[in-house]
């Protein structure tokens, strides 16, 4: 952990040296360069049971000419905590928690992008690299956007893909997977002969359209799909199968469907946006889920704005999902994963934005501007059906703070 | 043939819903002075920045429902 928080020093310092690097080479030509830098803490804990996340972001992006958009960022998943490598492992109805097995871990994400504007068309494309001791990933994205009627209308087309890559355990070949064995650690990962690396091969497909309806009311519709072909389990878990415990199994393919609703309408008495928005999401593992979403974002005075929201999120589980595989097999996959049991969610929060005044020179000391952004939510879980042994997860609250800081040159 | 037909209805079904958002897209008649409100921060859509994508990136890592909408970014999630 101690070597983690070294690298991720050194990995913020290294973004923020490109952040000024990248300022300094656009500026000269540049209409407008925006530089912003976000950390996030999340924690839940309870009951022998946590899981913390730092994640730190460098964004940097200028405009060359009105033409041509550059963009650069990196971001980190600091993220250690505690959980039960075998799930439903007999032995009464604590030891799986109070054994639960001490993890940390460190991603790196850097991306990089570029994009041309029209007057009423634009173009991006995106590449990120991401890695952690036993993750590697490659991901490019393309996207255009046009605007329509009086630019009333926003019309998004994108298309992703993705090329992971995964540690695992090396088993043997032909081994049936209920005698795999878990990872029992990342050490060695694609390097050592007894490690294997598992590809996972991804593809997004994205369409969006926002309507402006009304001066007071405007729409967004998102619909995605995605393909994920390769390994989409957890190395490091294994699961109960009654008489002894395999490495989980998920089905190697899974498509994903879903659409997004939002809408926003002004209330000019109030000088506040109402918010609302929808999902609906389905996938080939039967997973079902429902996302609702009320916010309200109040102007407060000049610069100040502050955003309340609740969130409200319910999935059913996926079909080869069991509590108890050794009672209750669900034919040839398994899995430890309390997130593909039947569950929901609360998420309370809030979000606080300040655009420093400006000066009578137009700047705010340095800057053409510059803000400040805070946000903190609580969150909810409620594992209906999931169980470590006979406990129910203790770890079921958690809390998200975020801080960060946005200049314009 | 009947998955053939299947396809055919998917595809008409598609163009119909296409040409529905054209029509309904050009109903929509504000004029550019009209547009004060709609240009608050809070009437954007994706204007909650990098906090709130990092805020998205959490929350829905705890959930089975995660990812759909890209591909950036690695990780299973594990532990």
């Amino acid at each position: 952990m101690q070597l983690s928080q070294e690298r991720w020093r050194r990995g913020w310092l290294r973004g923020i040296v490109a952040t000024f690097a990248l300022v300094g080479l656009a500026s000269p030509v540049s209409a407008q360069v925006t530089a912003s830098t976000t950390a996030t803490y999340y924690r839940e804990n309870g009951g022998g049971l946590n899981h913390q996340a730092i994640t730190p972001s460098v964004r940097v992006g200028g405009v060359i000419r009105d033409v041509v958009s550059i963009r650069l960022g990196w971001d980190a998943d600091v993220v250690s905590g505690a959980s039960v490598a075998v799930v439903d492992a007999p032995g009464g109805d604590v030891d799986a928690i109070t054994s639960a097995t001490k993890w940390s871990d460190f991603r790196n994400n850097v991306s990089g992008g570029i994009g041309i504007r029209g007057e009423f068309t634009s173009l991006d494309v995106t590449y990120t690299w991401g890695r952690e001791s036993d993750y590697r990933s490659h991901a490019f994205t393309i996207t255009g956007r046009a605007e329509l009627f009086d630019r009333n209308t926003t019309l998004e087309l994108g298309y992703g893909r993705g090329f992971d890559q995964v540690c695992s355990l090396s088993q043997p070949r032909a081994q049936e997977p209920v005698d795999r064995q878990r990872l029992p650690s990342s050490d060695g990962c694609f390097d050592a002969d007894d490690r294997e690396s598992l590809d996972l091969s991804l593809q997004t497909f994205r369409a969006g359209w926002t309507q402006a309806w009304a001066p007071i009311f405007a729409t967004q519709l998102t619909l995605s799909a995605q393909v994920l072909n390769g390994f989409q389990g957890n190395p490091y878990r294994a699961v109960w199968l009654g008489r002894a415990a395999a490495q989980e199994n998920h089905p190697e393919n899974r498509v994903r469907y879903s659409a997004n609703l939002g809408a926003r309408l002004w209330i000019q008495p109030l000088r506040g946006a109402l918010q609302l928005s929808g999902r609906v999401y389905r996938d080939t593992w039967d997973l079902l889920s429902v996302t609702a979403e009320v916010a309200w974002e109040q102007n407060l005075w000049d610069g100040m704005r502050v955003r309340l929201r609740g969130r409200y999120y319910n999935q059913s589980g996926t079909h080869f999902f069991s509590d108890d595989y050794g009672r209750a097999p669900r034919g040839q996959y398994f899995t430890g994963d309390r997130e593909l049991s039947p569950m929901s969610s609360w998420v309370m929060g809030g979000r606080v934005r300040y655009d420093l005044p400006a000066g009578d020179d137009g700047k705010v000391g340095l800057f053409d501007g510059f803000a400040i952004v805070a946000v903190f939510d609580f969150l909810k879980f409620d594992f209906r059906e999931f169980r470590y042994g006979r406990r129910e997860v203790p770890n079921d609250t958690g809390m998200l703070a975020t801080l960060g800081l946005e200049a314009e040159f | 043939m009947g998955s053939r037909s299947s396809s055919e209805r998917s595809a008409t079904s598609l163009l119909f819903a296409l040409l529905l958002v054209v029509a309904a897209s050009a109903c929509s008649t504000v004029r550019p002075e009209e547009k004060e409100f709609l240009a608050q921060p809070s009437m954007t859509f994706g204007s909650g920045g990098e906090e709130a994508a990092q805020e998205e990136h959490v929350i829905s890592n705890r959930e089975g429902s995660y990812g759909g909408g890209g591909v950036s970014g690695g990780g299973c999630g594990c532990n």
